[in-house]
């Protein structure tokens, strides 16, 4: 089945099959593999892309559910100021490690600053929900508050 | 388990159609957000031969504040419940339950109508709909029905849902809560995103000194979602204060029957029910006072 | 933490490939495509314990699948983990098998131009099976002399041995006499423990892509530790020269020891690779990789004697391990664990049996600390325990004993001894408590009400590396090239891995410091087997210790030909000795200059001379062995808030102390103790793969919904987890430089035990501590309401 959507500001058009998820479509067929393959149960957050600037799970998308709609990948926010000041202080602030789920941070954590959601370091750890191995938090929660507010969260 | 099985796909443009297909398929599943379906169809639980998505029905998406109630439509996400002010002041307790739903990813897609039909033992946004004694509107070709929440859950994954009938709209009626204290809490394993061990919701109102009704609801410790009835007889007529919800919350054991399963063993889960009814009667009779909610 | 007058080394930059990590652009393994690329999927046995009659794959041939079974793949036995010399390697693994010893164990495979209809062909294979029993789950039940043999016959080194009572490998030793030690204590104390089956949890799902190249070469890309054990395993199973195979180094997810030895998949997809003559690519589903490698299950008995003083005078250690089906080396985690155990403490007196048991479970493997933190935790717990029998202030009864500065050290095993020369242990525990305000933590008895907190210490140590001055049963040696390009950068290729940790980062500011080159003119260059001397695997947090020290040599080989070099440009200067190389922050550039003159040189210019003029290539190839691992200390203070009515417990505040030496990325260092804190908290309350008594099934269906790692909620805010980077150089450390992966984690699960000890007056000796535990065990004090 034909499915159309918006990609990081330009108009694709794929075939899939009924079954196929977001997720696959994008790596495969699109060739976007910033977007990671995790667990694809909607758990470890590592497949997140903004639809129409929402963060969701990629895994748990048929792809024939985002028609007609807008799909963000880290790829697309390269020249957005906001995003580039977020990725400022995540390298500032040696927030990476492994590298593995932050494509997926960034992404929910631009979409929380977008959307004005970080009044405290708290609702940081609240909204930022994706499993990270290496890091144990810390330094993700301090750059993306950092760049919510322009304070440490220490 | 690793694969997604086949099926046919079906995008009805609006209601009409949705319920004609349903009308025509049998063996089909209807896709709201797709976050336990999908996962579902992943793991082999279901294989439908159809799957219909209402992903496109806007008609469904709705938050309508009558005066007495909220109209929510099925297709709400949890996380627009969130969003919602209306949903934070009015309906408080549902609004407790949505902030606690998963994380914020999966709230984005799943909706309230998902999670009344999935009917998983520990959905979330039962708890709160049955203290309210909300009602759900299902619809089919043949016109609407309205079934209460306490009649919606037959059984794990199993509710009152004709085949051709799809749920489309949920009502809580809050303006009978107006003179209650209410609350809620969900224990999981991990404090970040988690199904819960248990969760409940409470609301109690005190006239005269006395408790004049109760409600508690939990989840994840029945085959389906369920109100504490024994636990709300006896507080009916007595005094509120801790001795009386201790007693109270120990009756829950009548009310439940937890499991054991790979989560947590049935004991554990009895006493996290005992330990949160208590805790939220307490906390209900304090907001009482205060007109509430906080 | 003192500058001390590094120029590149210390000091917080941003490491090399933050940016390609943030745009999204780093490949990993499974984001690698090839043209004409197969897709692999393996069929797993569904019985935990069986002997398959007849693989049926003539519906998956039909549906024009490339499918392989037992029957093609040369059946030799063999272990995924070269680590170990090969008179110490046990070996019963088979590429594929007819007798699947855990549920899940890979039996056929298939490959096809397509993941779904790879699947679909692996679906339809059909298992007939012999006989089908029920599983040994429990170590103490595999060993009695009843039950059946989960193997009969292994191989250790290249003779065939029998299995007794499903035991994969022994090791005892003694030292002194512990009878009298005993004899001589005024207190003795016994206690058991016993740790859940934990999974890495790694974000990358392991996968591997198997390339064919012309004139029957083989390049192989996967989610490896070792690219050089990779190479040699598959030479050896496929008998393929290993001039013949190229293993590529590719950016890992995390590892966390998960990919030390070479799992199934890789020689899965070399065998499919051969049949097909097409690259082949498999990609683990996280259930698959859930079922490919995870923890050991550890059973210990401790008995502990001291004197009324504190000062212990002897220790016996039993340690069941529990193997799963099959041995990854448990025998040298039997070594490692009495190391870990040894180094802890002076026992002064110690017997130790260590017996690793064969049960049908998920082969278990390295998991970051390779027995440490559960030793770690039990030590810790009973030295905190035996502190409070006598009265002795739970920080000072340590101090007493500890095992520093000046001591024999072997942490690795009893064959790699060397005496401890930096030790910021001291320093830790007492900046350390002030911070925590650990004089103000009461005692359990005190502390009443519903929410009770609690603080607890706890110290450890891991090893930098596996080095030694005599070789013995392990493997530790790395090598690098470095070398010099026309216009004054370089090229820096090693076949060390970076998890995550920044290890190649530290070898660059190593490189850098050394030769007075910024950070940004040295390449990280792409590496592979066949371009890079050999180096053992990225473990036992020998990244930088071991790996950096040998780009240090490196960085002073060609420094030499520097001055060589410079000498023969600069014509008035005798004796390249009079030479040194700086950072000239005036110029921008590198220069070689004579001290107390007005010679002068830019490395650009020396490098453009030695190519203009036909000198040749400024290069140095380096292999290295360490000779000593010397520990990097960390303590832990922890403290907790215990919910005594749901029993469930949360981080209040954390103190973590690192002694790294000289600490070559500070960020870093906060980051793996931040990393280490979670993984610990994880794995004392939630972390464990149950096993279904009586299929063997993993319960939950393997989904990480039920696999618990801690969230962003879980752990602290960030202004609660303090760090202290104590002031030590390690003088056989590059740079004064130790190593930290593991220490990060190794104590701190004891530490938030003695903190769950001190809230609410109960000890835990299972993991992992979930809240239907401490609701029991208080419910059985009577200090529950219900």
């Amino acid at each position: 089945m034909r499915v159309e959507f918006i990609l990081n500001g330009r108009r694709v058009a794929v075939d899939v099959e009924p079954s196929e998820t977001l997720l696959n479509t994008l790596r495969f067929k699109l060739r976007v593999k910033s977007v990671k393959r995790g667990c694809e149960r909607g758990e470890c957050g590592s497949c997140t892309i903004l639809l129409d600037g929402q963060p969701v799970t990629s895994c748990m998308l048929l792809t024939l559910q985002v028609e007609g709609r807008e799909v963000t990948t880290v790829e697309g926010l390269e020249k957005d100021d906001l995003f580039r000041r977020l990725v400022e202080y995540f390298i500032e602030e040696g927030a990476i490690q492994c590298g593995f789920c932050t494509p997926g941070i960034l992404l929910t954590a631009w979409a929380g600053l977008k959307q004005g959601r970080f009044k405290s370091v708290d609702d940081v750890r609240e909204y930022v929900a994706n499993l990270c191995r290496c890091t144990g938090y810390v330094k993700i929660i301090n750059a993306i508050y950092k760049a919510a507010t322009g304070v440490a969260g220490r | 388990m690793y694969r997604l099985p086949e099926y046919d796909y079906y995008k009805p443009r609006n209601l009409e159609e949705a319920l004609k297909l349903l009308d025509k398929l049998g063996d089909a599943r209807v896709l709201a957000g797709g976050t336990d379906l999908i996962l579902d169809m992943k793991t082999g639980r279901y294989k439908p031969r159809s799957v219909i998505d209402i992903g496109g029905l806007k008609e469904l998406k709705y938050i309508i504040d009558t005066g007495e109630a909220l109209r929510i439509g099925a297709l709400t996400t949890i996380q627009e419940l969130v969003d919602s002010p209306i949903v934070h002041s009015k309906t408080p307790l549902l609004w407790e339950a949505a902030i606690r739903f998963a994380y914020w990813q999966i709230r984005n897609m799943a909706t309230i109508g998902g999670n009344l039909c999935n009917a998983s033992p520990a959905a979330d946004t039962a708890p709160p709909l049955l203290v309210y004694n909300a009602v759900v509107k299902a619809a089919s070709l043949s016109g609407e029905r309205y079934i209460p929440i306490g009649d919606f859950f037959l059984g794990p994954r199993h509710v009152s849902l004709g085949r051709s009938e799809l749920l489309v709209e949920v009502i809580v009626p809050y303006k009978s809560l107006e003179k209650y204290g209410s609350a809620y809490a969900k224990i999981g394993r991990r404090r970040g995103h988690d199904i819960s061990v248990v969760a409940a919701a409470a609301a109690i109102r005190v006239e005269d000194g006395l408790i004049a009704d109760a409600r508690v609801a939990l989840n994840s410790i029945a085959p389906t979602p369920v109100r504490a009835r024994s636990v709300e007889k006896y507080l009916v007529g007595r005094r509120p204060g801790i001795e009386v919800f201790r007693e109270a919350s120990k009756l829950v054991s009548s009310d439940v029957s937890p499991i054991t399963d790979v989560r947590a063993p049935a004991e554990y889960r009895l006493h996290a029910a005992m330990v949160l009814v208590e805790d939220l009667l307490l906390e209900s009779y304090k907001r009482s006072f205060r007109g509430g909610q906080e | 933490m003192s500058q001390l007058g590094f120029r590149f080394l210390a000091r917080r930059t941003p490491r090399k490939d933050a940016e390609p990590k943030v745009r999204g652009l780093v490949k990993y393994t499974n984001d690698l495509e090839y043209p004409g690329m197969l897709i692999g999927r393996i069929v797993r046995s569904p019985y935990a314990f069986a002997d398959v009659k007849k693989i049926d794959v003539s519906e998956a041939v039909r549906m024009g699948a490339v499918v392989i079974t037992p029957d093609d793949i040369p059946q030799k036995p063999f272990n995924p983990r070269l680590v170990s010399v090969d008179e110490v390697t046990f070996k019963d693994t088979y590429v594929l098998t007819y007798k699947p010893r855990y549920l899940g164990e890979p039996v056929a495979a298939v490959a096809a131009s397509s993941e779904e209809l790879a699947q679909r062909a692996a679906e339809a294979i059909r298992l007939e099976f012999e006989r089908v029993y029920k599983p040994i789950l429990d170590p103490f039940e595999a060993m009695s002399p009843s039950a059946p043999r989960i193997h009969e016959r292994i191989m250790k080194g290249d003779k065939w041995i029998d299995v007794e009572n499903n035991i994969a490998a022994r090791l005892d030793y003694e030292e002194g006499d512990v009878e009298r030690g005993f004899s001589e204590a005024d207190y003795v104390l016994e206690r058991g423990f016993k740790t859940g089956k934990r999974y890495h949890m790694q974000l990358e799902p392991k996968a591997v892509l198997c390339v064919p190249e012309p004139g029957g070469k083989l390049t192989i890309y996967t989610t490896t530790q070792s690219i050089h054990n990779t190479r040699i395993l598959i030479s050896q199973l496929f008998n393929i020269p290993e001039s013949r195979v190229n293993v590529v180094k590719v950016p890992i997810g995390g590892s966390f020891g998960s990919s030390i030895q070479t799992n199934y998949l890789v020689p899965i997809a070399v065998a499919l690779c051969l049949k097909a003559g097409k690259p082949v690519k498999i990609a683990y589903t996280r259930e698959e990789d859930m079922l490919d490698h995870s923890n050991f299950v550890f059973h210990f008995k401790i008995k502990m004697g001291a004197r009324r003083d504190g000062s212990f005078t002897a220790a016996e250690f039993t340690n069941i391990l529990d193997v799963g089906a099959h041995q990854v080396q448990p025998y040298p985690l039997l070594g490692t664990s009495l190391g870990w155990f040894v180094s802890m403490y002076k026992w002064r007196n110690l017997r130790y049996r260590g017996i690793a048991v064969y049960t049908n479970k998920v082969p278990g493997c390295a998991l970051r600390g390779y027995g440490a933190p559960e030793v770690q935790w039990a030590v810790e717990t009973m030295v905190d325990e035996i502190a409070e029998a006598l009265g002795i202030d739970p920080i000072e009864i340590r101090l007493k004993n500890y095992v520093g500065r000046g001591d024999i050290f072997w942490g690795q095993g009893p064959t790699v001894r060397s005496v401890i020369k930096s030790d910021g242990v001291p320093e830790l525990l007492l900046k350390g408590k002030e911070l925590i305000n650990w004089d103000k933590r009461g005692r359990p008895g005190e502390k009443k009400g519903r929410y009770r907190r609690g603080i607890g210490v706890a110290r450890g140590f891991h090893t930098s590396g596996a080095g030694g001055p005599i070789s013995g049963e392990v493997i530790d040696y790395t090598g690098c090239i470095l070398k010099l390009n026309e216009d004054g950068s370089l090229d820096y290729l090693t076949a060390l891995q970076d998890h995550g940790g920044g290890t190649l980062d530290a070898h660059v500011k190593i490189i850098a410091e050394e030769l007075g080159v910024p950070p940004d003119l040295i390449n990280l260059a792409s590496a592979s087997t066949e371009n890079t001397p050999y180096d053992v695997c990225t473990h036992a947090s020998r990244g930088t210790f071991v790996g950096g020290e040998c780009a240090r040599r490196a960085a002073q080989i060609l420094k030499q030909k520097i001055f060589e070099t410079a000498v023969r440009i600069l014509g008035r200067v005798v004796n390249p000795e009079a030479l040194r190389i700086g950072y000239d922050e005036k110029l921008g550039e590198t220069v070689v200059y004579v001290e107390g003159s007005d010679l002068k040189i830019t490395l650009r210019e020396i490098t453009r001379t030695a190519w203009q003029r036909n000198w040749g290539t400024l290069v140095a190839a380096v292999t290295y062995r360490a000779t000593s691992a010397p520990p990097s200390f960390t303590v832990y203070y922890v403290e907790v808030e215990v919910d005594t009515w749901t029993g469930k417990i949360r981080p209040v505040r954390v103190v973590a102390g690192a002694d790294v030496g000289i600490p070559v990325n500070p960020d870093m260092v906060e980051g793996q103790l931040h990393g280490g804190f979670a993984m610990a908290w994880g794995m004392a309350f939630s972390e464990d793969t149950k096993y279904d008594p009586s299929t063997g099934e993993i319960m939950g269906r393997m989904l990480i919904t039920d696999y618990k790692i801690p969230t962003a909620q879980d752990v602290l805010p960030p202004e609660e987890f303090k760090v202290l980077i104590a002031n030590t150089y390690e003088p056989s450390g590059p740079f004064g430089a130790k190593g930290l992966g593991e220490a990060a984690m190794n104590p701190a699960v004891g530490a938030i035990l003695n903190a769950v000890y001190n809230a609410i007056g109960v000890r835990f000796y299972e993991l992992p501590v979930t809240p239907d535990k401490v609701v029991k065990a208080l419910r059985e004090r009577g200090e529950t309401p219900w």
